[in-house]
């Protein structure tokens, strides 16, 4: 008689599509044990589909059904769950669309489902105090360049050679999608706001330069500054720098500002 | 997070009734698509369920939502992923977040499911049928001992509605669940909905089944809807609860006596005004009940 891993592990193939369960180890009841059996394999097929498409409404209206439906057969194929919640399952989608024709052929697909996941995170990222200006009013003169700031959990910045999403813009609102073609902009910066409202805008390549520096390498104002001088006029950069600074408080995306020079931080 | 609500209807006939039982009335499901009604219009319904899974997140609304419901009903927490019957190691960073939600949701009880949902490492997301064996007793019965000292708890477990059963079946489902009971020291979640589609699904007696397990060990019942295709039935959430399954919840109340409980909707889901009516009727089902003195509890 098969023991109980045995039994779970051909049971499970054989919902997943793979080698099919003996009929003989089953019961026969009122229900025909392949009724039985197939009742599960699509319900496997279908939940992991509707798992994707809540999270990729736009991307799924994009593709079309033919295309949509062949993006989730290959992904569940290629990415059975290894999470505990579907919340997660589809994390590794826009890696595969990259790296999978025909999608692959049209990058704009791929960041269009980078995109999705990444408002995905902001939605349900942790939760945190914001600072204000007065914040950075409240240091003296010599404790700006050792300035280094914490960035709401919810930012995300997020890379994009294509229009995608200006694709999703006009999904969103109904309308026509633009032809895929190369963005006019390096990056996409994401976050929630204090209302937990998600929110997006493109940045261009000295506010990137800004964000890369202070939020991915964690890097003071000082070096920030440093690293804008080598792509803009050295003396129109402070008040670049200060322009930029000020926008991101006031869109609520700093918790915390810190120098390494002074005692003053919050 | 806030101090929790506390529970209601302390002195009403079907507490006074329910004996070691804890009696916490008649819930709902929370969902997404209610949060907002559950805020605004404060619905007659005494406590939720809330599916552990979808609150393992980090912050956002949806741990702002369950803040503020939280602090004006008491929640149960109810899991899907526990995969207490798979023969895979447990996944213990899950079992951590469950165990912190646990702390911060302070539950009135934890559930799951009588089933397994993995294998290999792979989750398939389903609620997957167990072989009615002595082995698999004693594989459940050691996991829930071990889920149960790890979050310091008894856990609720639900009977699961199932499509395939086993040639090597020793026994029967209500015998399995009891036995796995009676040696664990866990409680049973009974979803008479599941008794429902698995009755017309295997031809057993939904009755029967019930008789046959401890009474005094079932601590919440779900109601549901399902899919009826004739020749089968399937446990879909997706509408209300069928006249079959209200006869056998009133047969079941006459046997049990005062059981908490709730609806679950998973998918068609209505307003919550018309949840709430629906519960109306597990409201009167359950005062209209007989079977008002104290279940016992030997």
């Amino acid at each position: 008689m098969m023991r109980l891993d045995a039994l779970e592990r051909r049971f499970l193939a054989h919902v997943r599509g793979g080698q099919v369960f003996p009929r003989e180890w089953c019961a026969q009841g009122l229900v025909d044990s392949d009724i039985g059996l197939a009742i599960y394999t699509n319900a496997y097929a279908s939940r992991l589909r509707e798992a994707l498409e809540a999270d990729h409404p736009l991307l799924a209206l994009y593709l079309g059904d033919r295309l949509w439906a062949e993006l989730c057969a290959g992904y569940i194929e290629a990415h059975p769950s290894r999470v505990r919640s579907l919340r997660h399952f589809g994390q590794h989608v826009p890696l595969w669309l990259a790296g999978n024709k025909p999608f692959s052929d049209h990058p704009a697909i791929a960041q269009l489902a980078a995109f999705e996941r990444e408002l995905l995170d902001v939605f349900d990222a942790a939760d945190a105090a914001r600072v204000d200006w007065s914040v950075m009013q409240a240091f003296d003169a010599a404790a700006w360049p050792g300035v280094r700031l914490r960035f709401h959990p919810s930012v995300r910045l997020l890379a994009t050679t294509t229009n995608a999403v200006a694709i999703w813009r006009a999904l969103k609102d109904g309308q026509s999608p633009p032809e895929a073609q190369p963005s006019t902009t390096p990056a996409h910066l994401l976050w929630r706001d204090v209302d937990r409202v998600s929110r997006f805008r493109a940045v261009d390549e000295v506010e990137l330069l800004a964000l890369r520096s202070f939020h991915s390498d964690r890097q003071d104002f000082a070096i920030v500054c440093e690293r804008l001088a080598r792509i803009r006029p050295a003396n129109e950069v402070p008040a670049l720098a200060l322009g930029i600074l000020r926008q991101w408080f006031e869109e609520g995306l700093i918790a915390s500002a810190a120098s390494d020079d002074s005692a003053g931080s919050t | 997070m806030k101090d929790r609500a506390v529970p209601a209807r302390t002195s009403t006939p079907e507490a006074r009734a329910s004996g070691v039982r804890p009696w916490h009335g008649y819930g709902l499901g929370l969902r997404t698509e209610h949060f907002d009604s559950v805020l605004d219009e404060n619905p007659a319904v005494d406590w939720f369920e809330i599916i552990s899974e979808n609150f393992m997140v980090a912050g956002g609304k949806p741990r702002h939502y369950l803040d503020r419901i939280r602090a004006r009903y008491p929640l149960a927490m109810h899991g899907v992923s526990l995969s207490i019957g798979s023969s895979d190691p447990f996944d213990s960073g899950y079992l951590r977040q469950l165990k912190q939600l646990v702390r911060e949701v302070d539950p009135i009880w934890v559930s799951d499911h009588l089933c397994w949902t993995g294998n290999g490492g792979i989750n398939s997301h389903d609620l997957l049928p167990l072989p009615y064996t002595e082995e698999a007793i004693v594989h459940v019965t050691s996991r829930i001992g071990e889920v149960q000292d790890f979050l310091g708890r008894e856990l609720l477990i639900e009977n699961v509605s199932t499509y395939v059963s086993f040639a090597n079946a020793e026994m029967d489902e209500a015998a399995f669940l009891s036995e796995i009971v009676r040696r664990s020291g866990c409680r049973i979640l009974l979803d008479v909905n599941n008794v429902y589609v698995g009755s017309r699904n295997h031809g057993f007696d939904a009755d029967a089944y019930v008789a046959a397990l401890p009474a005094e060990r079932i601590w919440q019942i779900h109601l549901a809807g399902h899919s009826d295709y004739g020749d089968y039935v399937i446990d879909t959430h997706d509408h209300p609860v069928c006249e079959a399954v209200w006869e056998l919840y009133a047969r079941t109340l006459e046997r049990l006596g005062p059981v908490t409980t709730m609806i679950e909707r998973d998918d068609a889901i209505p307003p919550l005004a018309d949840l709430v009516a629906e519960l109306g009727r597990a409201r009167r089902i359950g005062s209209a009940t007989r079977r008002l003195q104290p279940v016992d509890c030997a």
